[in-house]
């Protein structure tokens, strides 16, 4: 039978493939917020007894990861001259090779782990194990700043799962990495100011050869 | 009631972002004289935790606790001379941002909860970032940026890390606190393949914050950019709270049996960052990316020393407390060059000896110190270490430590004394102020006194953190 977390986390692992071949910020800014989204919502369906507080920390999370931060950034790329495209080191066809060679690797190895009570989810550490690679992928495979920032989100998706399918206790301890998310934003911030002093300095290159004639 | 000892300065770091300069700089001051006594007394009665759960009093976090105590103290010192001198454009931000620093490290030291020292880790890298990028200029962002960016995939694996821990708990069944403490007491209870995945994702996390190779990118340019004396905490004190957070899942490691494989990593990560600082020593241009390299060695040699263990682990302490002392003395002398010569370049200076004698004779003394000469404790440690390893038969791993300790001392050698006695940049006598040299010679003073003499309580605490690592005299 096929339980409704295999069915988001099958949707997980395809958004890894989408976000591998876009090649334009925008596009890969909307798969990004779907895998937060949908990363976030994976406790409510495995729940080791969530508690008060643990649909709030959930709640949050999915807030933070699945909408503030994809539309900060949004807004970032639109206001800004951050360039459009992620400027890849790896081209799109072999990073979807890759991308298909890591979750094979990754379900290969998942069963090699001895753990607690995983029983029924079997797509929960392949695809954690997949994320947390591809986050890593794409930090090293872009150029683009802002691409990696959202390689680095796409990572910490990976670790949110790790900790939160296996038990409560790995749950308690995910939960604070939501504040991974503040150092993400530091991240965006640098970015932006960085595109602003290359504004300028464009600006004043531009002066100084005016005023040469 | 030890939760004090990083309150203080979390409260006057908030105070100083709105108080005028003045004031701010003798706020600075104030806390570092404050905050050296209550370390002291914490370490005199060790008094028990409000949050017993999450903060403990460890040997390794004592000892930890007082370097960074002292050498803010000093530290302040200087800056206070540094931010008369130095144009700094927004120094609130930067007596704020260095005393929520010292706030987080303090914090990193005292915590005994697996978590609580983690939050710290992240807080301090939160804390140090607007230091780095205090002069405002691209290269300062740039710096920042690739700091922040590594650093937090870093802190990412350590949470990893930290989560497999936990998972270690459940797979053995094992129902204590998430605490460094707990852990150790039950640790051959925990499971074994979930523990070494743990300490492996914590030692990569970890050690990307302690400027282990491969992951010590940032670390050239984030400390040649920051203004001097921020450069001196970064290297001083920061890396030696990232090796805190390694010591500790280590003890666990040891306590579990799983000591030889929590070394073989640590000697093959040190071995791997003393032979990339040899590289990149050789060829340097700047006289601050020379030093960063040189602490990218000492933490190589640190780590190496507490994988081979026995007397090496002793060595390693050793090194950890001398590194601190010597390094940051050797930043704040290179921020009085750099006033005085307004150039990073190595080609740029000159004739040190004659233009700035005072900080020629602490950049030198220095330079002998961290080059492994006696009479400057780095000696001990690092002869200690060798002793460990031709005991313990590393034999490959003491012969690359001696031929890259030999690449670096010729490589340094060469551009300090270019530095100190070729007549590029000859000129007239730089004046040096009082406050911007004592604080150097009180360091290195330090570092030699304790050469030849360790108090006893010292000696105590020293042996009673390396006996949890495998570490034997």
């Amino acid at each position: 039978m096929i339980q409704p977390v295999d069915t988001i986390l099958a949707l997980v692992l395809l958004s890894v493939l989408i976000s591998f071949g876009s090649s334009r910020l925008p596009a890969l800014i909307k798969v990004v917020a779907f895998q937060g989204v949908v990363v976030s919502i994976v406790p409510f369906f495995i729940g080791h007894g969530l508690t008060t507080g643990g649909v709030v920390f959930t709640l949050a999370t999915l807030l933070i990861r699945g909408i503030a931060i994809p539309v900060f950034i949004y807004l970032a790329i639109k206001k800004t001259a951050i360039h459009r495209e992620v400027e890849p080191i790896v081209g799109y066809h072999a990073s979807l090779m890759a991308g298909l060679v890591l979750m094979v690797a990754a379900t290969f190895v998942s069963p090699k782990f001895n753990l607690p009570q995983s029983a029924g989810n079997a797509l929960l550490l392949p695809t954690a194990i997949t994320l947390l690679a591809a986050g890593m992928f794409l930090l090293m495979a872009r150029r683009n700043a802002i691409a990696m920032v959202l390689g680095y989100i796409v990572m910490e998706n990976g670790i949110y799962l790790v900790g939160t399918g296996f038990s409560v206790r790995t749950h308690h301890i995910v939960e604070f990495g939501i504040l991974l998310d503040v150092l993400a934003g530091v991240m965006i911030m640098a970015v932006i100011l960085q595109n602003i002093n290359q504004a300028f300095d464009d600006v004043d290159t531009a002066l100084l050869r005016s005023l040469k004639e | 009631m030890i939760e004090i000892v990083f309150l203080v300065p979390l409260a006057t770091g908030a105070l100083a972002f709105f108080l005028p300069r003045p004031s701010g700089r003798t706020l600075l001051t104030l806390t570092g004289a404050v905050h050296l006594p209550l370390s002291i007394l914490l370490w005199v009665r060790q008094p028990e935790a409000l949050f017993a759960e999450y903060f403990a009093v460890t040997p390794e976090g004592l000892l930890s606790l007082l370097v960074i105590s002292l050498l803010f103290f000093l530290i302040s010192i200087y800056t206070t001379g540094y931010l008369k001198t130095a144009n700094i454009r927004s120094e609130r931000v930067f007596t704020g941002s260095m005393l929520v620093f010292l706030s987080t490290m303090t914090m990193v030291t005292l915590s005994d909860h697996i978590m609580v020292m983690w939050i710290a880790i992240e807080a301090t890298t939160l804390a140090s970032a607007p230091l780095i990028y205090t002069h405002r200029s691209a290269a300062t962002l740039e710096a920042t940026l690739k700091y922040v960016l590594i650093c937090s995939v870093g802190i990412a694996l350590a949470l990893l890390g930290s989560v497999l821990i936990a998972l270690s708990m459940d797979v053995g069944g094992v129902n204590v606190p998430v605490a460094f403490s707990a852990l150790a007491v039950v640790a051959n209870r925990l499971d074994p393949l979930w523990l070494k995945a743990g300490f492996v994702f914590i030692l990569v996390g970890y050690g990307t914050k302690m400027g282990l190779a491969p992951m010590h990118t940032w670390l050239p340019d984030a400390h040649s950019e920051a203004p001097s004396p921020a450069s001196a905490l970064l290297s001083g004190v920061l890396l030696n709270c990232a090796y805190l957070g390694i010591f500790k899942t280590n003890k666990i490691m040891h306590a579990a049996g799983l000591g030889h494989f929590s070394g073989t990593i640590l000697i093959v990560f040190g071995l791997a960052s003393i032979l990339v600082a040899a590289t990149f020593i050789l060829k340097q241009t700047e006289y601050k990316r020379l030093l960063a390299y040189s602490s990218i060695e000492n933490m190589g040699i640190i780590a190496f020393g507490t994988g081979v263990g026995g007397l090496a682990a002793y060595g390693a302490v050793l090194c950890l407390i001398h590194h601190s002392l010597i390094k940051s003395s050797l930043f704040l002398s290179s921020g009085n060059i750099l006033l005085g010569y307004g150039s990073r370049l190595i080609d740029s200076t000159g004739a040190l000896v004659r233009r700035m004698p005072r900080t020629f004779v602490a950049f030198f003394s220095g330079f002998a110190g961290i080059s492994g000469f006696p009479p400057f404790g780095l000696f001990l440690g690092e002869v200690f270490i060798l002793i460990g390893a031709f005991r313990g038969g590393h034999y490959v791993g003491a012969g690359v430590f001696i031929v890259s300790l030999c690449v670096i001392f010729a490589g340094f050698t060469n551009h300090v004394i270019k530095m100190s006695f070729s007549d590029a940049a000859a000129g007239d006598r730089v004046e040096e102020k009082p406050a911007m040299v004592w604080p150097q010679y009180a360091l290195l003073l330090t570092s030699l006194v304790l050469c030849f003499w360790i108090p006893e309580s010292l000696y105590e605490t020293i042996v009673h953190a390396v006996n949890s690592i495998g570490g034997r005299l």
